[in-house]
């Protein structure tokens, strides 16, 4: 047997992401850090630490068996559970933003949500692979996960933390669905959780007022269209090749923390539609290895875990740059790689190691069209696997 | 359908059925196995999923960037920028002679921007408050106000506008010392009025943002304006200039300059005669005066009453009481302000010419051959649809020939003719002569042609066509009148008005020069010649006898009408049109006086308008240097003045036959009466020029101090008695005009020398 290896081009994309990203947090952040901060290195400093830590934690869980992982993933729920319920304590969890979202451990932050959402895909992945047959039965297969995924999401639901709900649901759904779950039973299951999402999004004011906005950003330019607006202020002023680095005009208080969620429209007006196309290209290049590695994985809790980490990064990219091209309403989604935040950075890196250690099980470095991999494993594939290949 | 669900499920659970088996008793074993191919197909869905996701992304970035980019572009720019204008200077307004009726002074205006300012102080608000406090001791200005202005929530408020260029260098001087950059002081200009009231309604006045609101100024509003220059700097969102970027400096383009057809000299005269015609009649409605190049259509003066200082257009009118007066800051006021004094009476308002309109009546009757000079007339009242149209002299003027009826103004005789014309040919003069349309004038305010025509007969009966050959019952304005006459006075074309000459850029080079431009040709230069002969006529023996001025042939007619609202004011409109000099005009003037409110006993426009036109007309002949030709009657009454020979130090004996030479009767004043007595003194004193016969007072008692007399009251006087009044008194007389006395030098009560010449003005008692 050969020794496996990592996905290269998972490794070069994320590493290549993740430098762009600091360098864009330095640029978007150090107009509004000196202002706010007094120190224009504020977010620069902080994007640095995290993002080493992060990769520090990549290279490890790269090296960890992901089926330890996967088997602890009960417990892993149930400290989410516990954690999720905490956090709404007053006391225990800290409000920022009208959301009690976080834990203060006094040196940084620390957001829950973020472990919630890989415990989420580890246990899924880990129990679909044993139960998958049961899939097939709607109130013994199918319920009892989306009564797991219910309680999760109700608990961010009261933080509340609705972008959070939406990754989870829908990486949730990506994996029940590649798990083999039936379609007849996702469209029965459609219109009552539309209606009932329906009416938790129109429940609070300023969703609704944020879907009004979105319909005509420029006529609520000064409210709830502000962000949206200059963001496609910063887009449009980028043009083909972009300002140049540092020189967004945007950045300069325009675009409300233009470091975090909105990064990608000042990335687009500094280094303009070439430079925001290579980071579509990039994340492109990112989900095609890692559908690669999902499909390739030796097993089907491999399969489903790379499919769930591989969605949940692909998800907040879609989500984001669809948000900052106002191409949905807005909805608090950080740009894996290139957003400032430590939390999230940390998990985002942490679960990329997890889909590295799959790959190796897969190790397949050349570009070969998919599923092609003559030399993983060194062992025969079944012939089914070379005709999804060939589609 | 049923039956093969039902089958269909039921295969499905033996194979599960065998799946779950396996995995119940080799857990490890499933755990390893490989992903089936329906996971991979629905994960390869997914990954198309994906990728189909975000090349419409890519898609929204190329439409975000390229479709909408410019327009993002645009706003953004406009968002992240910050404009501080630079006023252009705004032309200058000259008469034709280049000299300024309305300047723009450089003057300076401060500025904040008050939330970069707050920054640079640290949001200290004692700190605040001393700027303010020193701000406000150099403007004058109350330092609330100004700290008001550094709390706005903006990026821009002005402190005080159009400051001085001493006190604007003294705050720049304070704002430099202290580092204060988010106060600007830029330069800005200023709108003066040297000449103050002068032809204000022509030249109109600015607003605060330099924009013309009335007259030329708001007419040529674009011409003066001239374009704004621009300083352009990046700023944050909170209007805070951003390090790298570059401060871009746009230069303004200075108004052009225009020349107005006004002359300043002949403005002010007539302006001055208005004003003194306007206390002497007590106009309640103002009065309005035009004077008009004939040849060319220039306006060489235009003068409307009441008028206002350009300076201060909303300050409290003249002779108006209003204690809580705000002007413009007050709609009543504003109104008010906009409804009199600067309504431009001479282009805005519109009246009945009454007789000055019979000229045009003659010259069509005499164009088209109607009658001539010499036609055989009768002066009687004429009876007409139920209407009796009778002379303005009881009884009528009797036989005459036409040219007389034109002197005399002989109401039925011009009913006559105007029926003799007939209605399509008197309305077509009345057309071609211009009143049915604007003239075009480059002022505001002018009746549109609609306008004019709801004010004249549309579907005109005969007895509109009566009324209407002796000016009554239909409105024109004054400058279609003037415009009218100006025909007559040069020939027969009708011209475009205009007051405009040229205009040209701050260089001096000609933008564009006005020309005179011929609308039509009305009349026949013979008619029109004819014409003017006739209203010599009437000014030097018909109803204009009050406007004759000896050495000019003034050619003239008056005219009276009464408004249709009836009111206490005194409903009369009297005016008078001049033509000078009557061979060969240069100027038509025309004098329109709103209400007069003398205590005469007929308001008419030969005793009222007519002395004051004749007067105007004199002086701006005099300053158009128009030689005089005197008459023979001219020369008869010139000579009867002399100048008083010097007789101090002489002996009465000698004084008496040096008096007699001159043909002066004289009075001894003291104790010596015989013929050797010593003359001290003499009223009047020697070189005076006095009418002949006058009587000299001659003191021969030494150091003996002037007699003084009372002036007495002349009113409604005749020459005659006039003479017999002033002579008791002891007082010379000089007579002007004929009549009974209209004006009297000195008001009755004056304590004068006795001996002194007193001017005393008559006017006939004549209608028109």
């Amino acid at each position: 047997m050969r020794k496996r290896e990592y996905d290269f081009w998972i490794l070069f994309t994320v590493l290549v992401m993740l430098a762009i990203g600091t360098v864009m947090v330095f640029s978007a952040s150090s107009y509004s850090a000196q202002y706010y901060q007094n120190n224009k290195y504020h977010f620069l400093i902080r994007q640095l630490l995290w993002g080493t830590i992060g990769v520090i934690s990549m290279l490890v869980f790269s090296n960890v068996d992901y089926h330890r992982i996967a088997s602890s993933s009960p417990i892993l729920m149930v400290i989410s559970t516990i954690m999720l319920s905490l956090v709404l304590i007053p006391g225990i969890g800290t409000v920022i933003n009208e959301s009690r979202r976080w834990f203060n451990l006094g040196f940084t932050t620390f957001q829950p949500s973020e472990f919630t959402k890989i415990a989420v895909i580890l246990f899924l992945s880990f129990s679909l692979s044993k139960n998958s047959n049961r899939l097939d039965y709607f109130f013994t297969g199918l319920v009892p996960y989306l009564i797991v995924v219910g309680v999760t999401a109700g608990l961010l639901f009261f933080e509340p933390h609705m972008s959070a709900i939406i990754l989870i649901i829908l990486v949730s759904i990506i994996i029940l669905f590649c798990a083999g779950a039936r379609i007849r039973h996702f469209v029965a299951l459609a219109v009552p959780v539309g209606i009932i999402g329906w009416k938790l999004i129109m429940s609070k004011q300023y969703r609704v007022n944020r879907i009004i906005a979105f319909l005509d950003p420029f006529k609520y330019s000064q409210g709830d269209g502000f962000q949206v607006v200059n963001s496609l202020y910063a887009i449009a002023s980028g043009s083909v090749f972009g300002r140049g680095l540092g020189r967004s005009l945007q950045k300069n208080l325009y675009l409300p923390e233009p470091h975090n969620d909105f990064i990608f429209a000042i990335l687009a007006e500094e280094l303009g539609f070439v430079g925001a196309f290579t980071v579509i290209l990039l994340f492109m290049l990112f989900i095609w290895r890692g559908v690669k590695v999902a499909m390739n994985a030796p097993d089907m809790m491999g399969s489903l875990l790379a499919t769930g980490i591989t969605s949940l990064i692909a998800l907040e990219a879609i989500i984001n740059i669809a948000v900052v091209t106002s191409t949905i309403p807005t909805t608090g989604m950080p740009l894996p790689f290139f957003s400032a935040g430590g939390t999230s950075t940390v998990f985002l890196l942490t679960s990329v190691g997890i889909l590295l250690n799959i790959s190796k099980g897969t190790a397949s470095t050349n570009f070969g069209i998919i599923g092609n991999n003559k030399d993983s494993y060194g062992t025969k594939r079944n012939s089914s696997s070379r005709k999804v290949g060939e589609l | 359908m049923k039956g093969s669900n039902y089958n269909h499920r039921k295969k499905i659970m033996k194979k599960t059925t065998v799946k779950n088996t396996r995995s119940i008793t080799d857990k490890k074993k499933v755990s390893d196995k490989p992903s089936s191919i329906k996971i991979k197909k629905r994960e390869f869905f997914m990954l198309l999923f994906f990728t189909f996701c975000l090349f419409f992304l890519i898609y929204r970035l190329g439409y975000i960037q390229f479709v909408k980019g410019e327009e993002y572009q645009k706003r953004a720019y406009s968002n992240q920028t910050q404009k501080r204008l630079i006023n252009p200077k705004r032309g200058t307004i000259y008469d034709r002679n280049g000299k300024g009726l309305a300047i723009s002074a450089s003057v300076d205006t401060v500025g904040v921007n008050p939330k970069e300012l707050r920054d640079a102080v640290g949001g200290d608000e004692t700190k605040l408050r001393s700027i303010a406090n020193d701000l406000g001791a150099m403007l004058g200005m109350d330092s609330e106000i100004i700290m008001k202005k550094f709390q706005a929530n903006s990026r821009f408020e002005f402190i005080k506008r159009k400051i001085d260029r001493d006190t604007g260098s003294q705050v720049r001087a304070y704002v430099s010392n202290a580092g204060l950059w988010s106060i600007y002081v830029d330069e800005d200009s200023k709108r003066y009025y040297p000449k103050g009231n002068l032809a204000s309604h022509v030249l109109g006045f600015t607003g605060s943002d330099d924009q013309g609101l009335n007259g030329i100024e708001m007419v040529l509003e674009s011409t003066l304006k001239g374009v704004p220059g621009k300083i352009m700097n990046e700023v944050d969102v909170l209007g805070r200039q951003i390090s790298f970027s570059k401060e871009r400096y746009i230069d303004a383009i200075d108004g052009y300059d225009v020349y107005l057809t006004i002359d300043e000299t002949i403005q002010y005269l007539a302006e001055k005669a208005m004003d003194q015609a306007v206390l002497d009649y007590n106009l309640k409605r103002g009065a309005t005066c035009i004077v008009m190049n004939p040849n060319t259509g220039e306006i060489l003066a235009m003068v409307s009453k009441p008028d206002f200082d350009p300076n201060n257009p909303d300050a409290l009118p003249l002779g108006l009481l209003d204690e809580d007066w705000k002007g413009f800051d007050d709609a009543e006021d504003s109104e008010y302000l906009w409804q009199t004094v600067f309504r431009n009476k001479a282009v805005m308002d519109t009246y009945e010419p009454g007789s000055v309109f019979k000229a045009i009546t003659a010259a069509a009757a005499l164009e088209e051959n109607v009658v001539t000079l010499d036609t055989p007339e009768v002066c009687k009242p004429i009876s007409l649809a139920g209407h009796t149209i009778n002379c303005w002299r009881k009884g009528g003027h009797g036989a005459e020939d036409f040219l007389h009826a034109v002197y005399n103004s002989c109401n039925p005789v011009f009913v006559k003719t105007g029926m003799d014309l007939g209605i399509a040919k008197f309305y077509n003069y009345f057309r071609l002569f211009g009143f049915t349309e604007r003239t075009g004038i480059e002022l505001q305010g002018e009746p549109s042609n609609e306008e004019y025509r709801n004010l004249q007969h549309k579907d005109p009966k005969e007895i509109d066509l009566a009324v209407s050959s002796f000016g009554q019952r239909f409105q024109i304005s004054p400058i279609q009148m003037i415009t009218a006459y100006a025909a007559i006075a040069n020939g027969g074309n009708l011209l475009k008005p205009t007051i405009i000459k040229q205009i040209s850029d701050s260089e001096g080079n000609i933008i564009k020069k006005v020309e005179p431009q011929v609308i039509r040709k009305v009349i026949s230069e013979q008619t029109a010649q004819t014409v003017r002969e006739v209203l010599e006529g009437v000014v030097s023996e018909g109803t204009g006898r009050n406007a004759y001025v000896s050495g000019y042939r003034i050619g003239g007619k008056t005219g009276t009408s009464q408004t249709l609202q009836t009111d206490s004011e005194g409903r009369y409109v009297v005016s008078f049109m001049a033509i000078a000099p009557a061979n060969k005009p240069e100027v038509c003037v025309l004098v329109v006086l709103d209400h007069p409110q003398n205590e005469m006993h007929l308001r008419s426009g030969g005793i009222l308008a007519a002395p004051v036109a004749g007067a105007l007309t004199e002086e701006i002949l005099k300053y158009m240097q128009v030689e005089r030709e005197y008459t023979e009657k001219d020369k008869q009454e010139m000579a009867q003045e002399v100048y008083v020979p010097n007789v101090v130090g002489y002996s009465l004996a000698d004084a008496e036959s040096k008096l007699k030479a001159f043909g002066l009767e004289y009075e001894v004043e003291g104790e010596k009466t015989d013929p050797d007595a010593i003359i001290y003194n003499q009223t009047p004193k020697a070189d005076f020029s006095i009418p002949q016969k006058s009587t000299v007072i001659l003191y021969t008692d030494e150091n003996q101090a002037e007699i003084t007399v009372t002036m007495p009251d002349l009113k409604d006087r005749t020459v005659a008695e006039a003479i017999e009044v002033l002579e008791r008194v002891g007082l010379n007389i000089r007579i002007h005009g004929s009549g009974v006395v209209q004006k009297q030098e000195y008001p009755a009560g004056t304590q004068l020398s006795k001996g002194q010449v007193v001017e005393i003005s008559f006017v006939e008692m004549i209608g028109d």
